[in-house]
C-alpha cells in the first residue's frame, strides 16, 4: 500500500507534465478540430534552444526556461502558418499529413544543428529530496508539479475568465458564428496555438530538467504522451486533459514499479484501449459528446 | 448607407446573384423578398464577406467593404442573424453576447485590456440587451437549453451586442407563431426608432408588408421590382414570380 501511494505521488508529478502536453493538444484541437502531430517536435526544438544556451553560455535556469518556451512558440507559429493557416477548412487530413512532414523537417534540422544526439540539460535542485512522513518526492518532481499546477490554473483562468478565452471557446464551437460576432478567428487561432506552444515549451523544460538530458527523439515521445493523455481525458475537453495526464502518470508509475519498464508503455496503451472501448468520448469528453449529439438531433 | 453596385455571385454556371444594385437609406427598414433560391441569403452572405463576390461592389457608409473578412464587416457596423440559428450552445446566454462585444470595445480600450478584461463589464452590458430581448431571467442558462423562439431572440441580441448601425435579419420569423411574429415586428420598429437601419430578408409576408418602408424583389438572382409595400403588392411581375404562386 505504501508503495502504491508512493508510486501515485511520483505518477502525479510526471502526470502534471503530461497534463501540460495534453492541454496544448486540446487547445489546438479545440480551436481547429485538427491534430497537430508536430506539437512534440516543436517542443523538442524549443528544448534544444534551451540546451544551446546552457552548453554555449552556461545560462541560468530562468533564461533556459524562457529560451525553451520562446523556441517552442516560434516553431509552433511556423507550423500553424504552414500546416493550418495555409490549408483551410475541410482539409483536416491534409493538415495532419503536412504536420507530419514538418515533424520530419524539424527533427532533421535539429539533428543537423546538434549532431551529438544526446545533450545535457540542467536539472532543478538535482539531488534534493523532500520527505512527507513515510513518502518522499524528488525536489525536481515537486518543482515540476508546482509549476505545472500554476500553469494549468493560469490557463483555466485565461480560458474561463477572460474575453480571449471566451473567443477561443466561441471559435471552438462555431467558427462561422464567431466571425459574424466580430471575432478575428485567424488571430484567435494563432494566439491559441502560441499558448499551446508556450505550455508545451514549459512542459518540455520541466521534463528535460527532470531527465537532465535531451535527444531529438523527445519530439516523438512528447507527441505520444500528449495524444494519449488527451484521448484518455476526452478530445477537446480541458478538464479532461488534466485528468488524462494525471491518470497516465499514475498508471505508468505503478506499471513501472510492479511490472517493470518493458511493460510500462504496454499498460498505458491498454488503458487507452479500455477507456476508448467503454467511453469512446474519453473520460470527460463523453458528456460533451452526448450533449452535442442531443443538441444536433433536436435541431 | 448601404449600396450594392452590380453585385454578382456565380456558383459554377448558377447565377445565384446577378447584377444586383440596391441602396438602403439611413434609418430605413428595407425588405428583400423572393421565392426560394432567388439569391436573398446569398446577398446577405456577400455583404458579410462569407464568400468572395464574382463581381460588383459593396459600399457601406462610403467605405468599400467588398470581400472584407467577416470580423471587419462587423467592426464597420454591420450585424446579422442567420436563417438557421448559429449560437454558441456551450456558452451561457450572457456569454454569447459578451463574445460579440469584443470588436467594438476593442477599438475603444485596446485589445489587450479587452481580452484580459474580466467578466463584470460584459455582464452589465449584456443585461440591457437581454431585457430588450426578453431574456433577462435566462442570463445564466446554457444557450443550447433555450427554446426555439428564445434562441432566435438571443441571436438577434448577439447581433446587437456589437453595436451595429445596420442589422441584416435573415428570415428572423422562420418557425415563429403569429404572436411571436408580432413581437418581432415591435422589436424591429423599436430598433429603427433607436436610429438603426434594417435589411430584412423574409418569407413571412405579413411581417415584410407590415414593417418595411421599401421592398426589393429578387427572382433568379435578379431584382425584378423595387418600391413601397403597396406598390410591390400590386406589381404584376412580382405577382407572377412570387405572390402569384401564393394566390393560386
Amino acid at each position: 500500500m505504501a508503495d502504491f501511494l508512493q508510486n501515485c505521488l511520483d505518477g502525479i508529478a510526471t502526470g502534471s507534465a503530461y497534463a501540460l502536453l495534453a492541454l496544448g493538444f486540446t487547445l489546438i484541437f479545440g480551436v481547429l478540430r485538427r491534430l497537430n502531430l508536430s506539437y512534440g517536435p516543436s517542443i523538442m526544438a524549443g528544448v534544444f534552444a534551451g540546451t544551446a544556451l546552457y552548453t554555449a553560455f552556461n545560462a541560468g535556469l530562468a533564461e533556459i526556461a524562457i529560451a525553451t518556451v520562446i523556441g517552442a512558440v516560434v516553431v509552433g507559429a511556423y507550423i500553424e502558418r504552414l500546416c493550418f493557416w495555409a490549408i483551410r477548412k475541410d482539409m483536416a487530413v491534409a493538415s495532419m499529413v503536412s504536420s507530419f512532414v514538418i515533424w520530419m523537417q524539424i527533427e532533421e534540422g535539429v539533428t543537423l544543428l546538434f549532431p551529438d544526439r544526446t545533450y545535457a540539460f540542467p536539472g532543478i535542485l538535482a539531488d534534493a529530496v523532500v520527505e512527507f512522513g513515510p513518502f518522499f518526492l524528488r525536489a525536481s518532481s515537486l518543482a515540476m508539479l508546482a509549476i505545472a499546477a500554476l500553469a494549468v490554473l493560469g490557463l483555466l483562468g485565461l480560458i474561463y475568465r477572460t474575453h480571449f478565452g471566451l473567443a477561443v471557446r466561441a471559435v471552438s464551437e462555431n467558427p462561422e458564428a464567431a466571425r459574424v460576432a466580430g471575432v478575428n478567428t485567424g488571430l484567435v487561432t494563432l494566439l491559441a496555438f502560441a499558448c499551446a506552444s508556450a505550455l508545451g515549451g514549459l512542459a518540455g523544460f520541466l521534463i528535460a530538467a527532470g531527465d537532465e538530458q535531451i535527444t531529438p527523439l523527445f519530439g516523438l515521445w512528447a507527441t505520444f504522451k500528449g495524444l494519449i493523455a488527451m484521448m484518455l481525458g476526452g478530445m477537446g475537453s480541458i478538464p479532461g486533459a488534466v485528468l488524462g495526464g494525471l491518470l497516465l502518470g499514475v498508471v505508468e508509475a505503478n506499471a513501472l514499479w510492479y511490472l517493470g519498464v518493458e511493460t510500462r508503455d504496454l499498460i498505458a496503451y491498454m488503458l487507452l484501449f479500455a477507456v476508448l472501448t467503454f467511453r469512446p468520448g474519453g473520460l470527460m469528453g463523453q458528456a460533451a459528446l452526448m450533449a452535442r449529439r442531443a443538441a444536433e438531433s433536436r435541431v | 448607407m448601404l449600396e450594392l453596385h452590380s453585385l454578382s455571385k456565380h456558383f459554377g454556371g448558377v447565377r445565384a446573384v446577378d447584377d444586383l444594385s440596391l441602396t438602403v437609406g439611413q434609418g430605413e427598414i428595407f425588405g428583400l423578398i423572393g421565392p426560394n433560391g432567388s439569391g436573398k441569403s446569398t446577398t446577405v452572405n456577400l455583404i458579410c464577406g462569407v464568400f468572395p463576390t464574382t463581381s460588383g461592389a459593396v459600399v457601406f457608409e462610403g467605405q468599400d467593404i467588398t470581400d472584407a473578412p467577416s470580423h471587419r464587416v462587423v467592426a464597420a457596423g454591420i450585424g446579422r442573424t442567420f436563417q438557421n440559428i448559429r449560437l454558441f450552445g456551450d456558452l451561457t446566454v450572457w456569454q454569447n453576447l459578451w463574445v460579440a462585444q469584443n470588436s467594438v470595445e476593442e477599438r475603444q480600450t485596446g485589445w489587450l485590456t479587452r481580452w484580459l478584461g474580466g467578466q463584470r463589464r460584459g455582464r452589465d452590458y449584456a443585461g440591457e440587451l437581454l431585457k430588450f430581448a426578453g431574456l433577462a431571467d435566462r442570463a445564466n442558462e446554457l444557450a443550447r437549453n433555450l427554446a426555439f423562439g428564445e434562441q432566435r431572440r438571443l441571436e438577434m441580441a448577439r447581433a446587437l451586442a456589437a453595436r451595429p448601425k445596420l442589422l441584416l435579419l435573415d428570415e428572423p420569423a422562420a418557425g415563429m407563431n403569429a404572436e411571436e411574429v408580432s413581437q418581432l415586428a415591435t422589436r424591429i420598429r423599436a430598433l429603427r426608432d433607436h436610429g438603426m437601419t434594417i435589411l430584412l430578408v423574409e418569407h413571412v409576408m405579413e411581417l415584410v408588408m407590415g414593417v418595411t418602408d421599401r421592398i426589393a424583389v429578387l427572382n433568379f438572382g435578379q431584382k425584378i421590382a423595387e418600391g413601397a409595400p403597396a406598390e410591390i403588392r400590386s406589381d404584376p411581375a412580382v405577382r407572377t414570380a412570387y405572390l402569384g404562386t401564393a394566390d393560386a
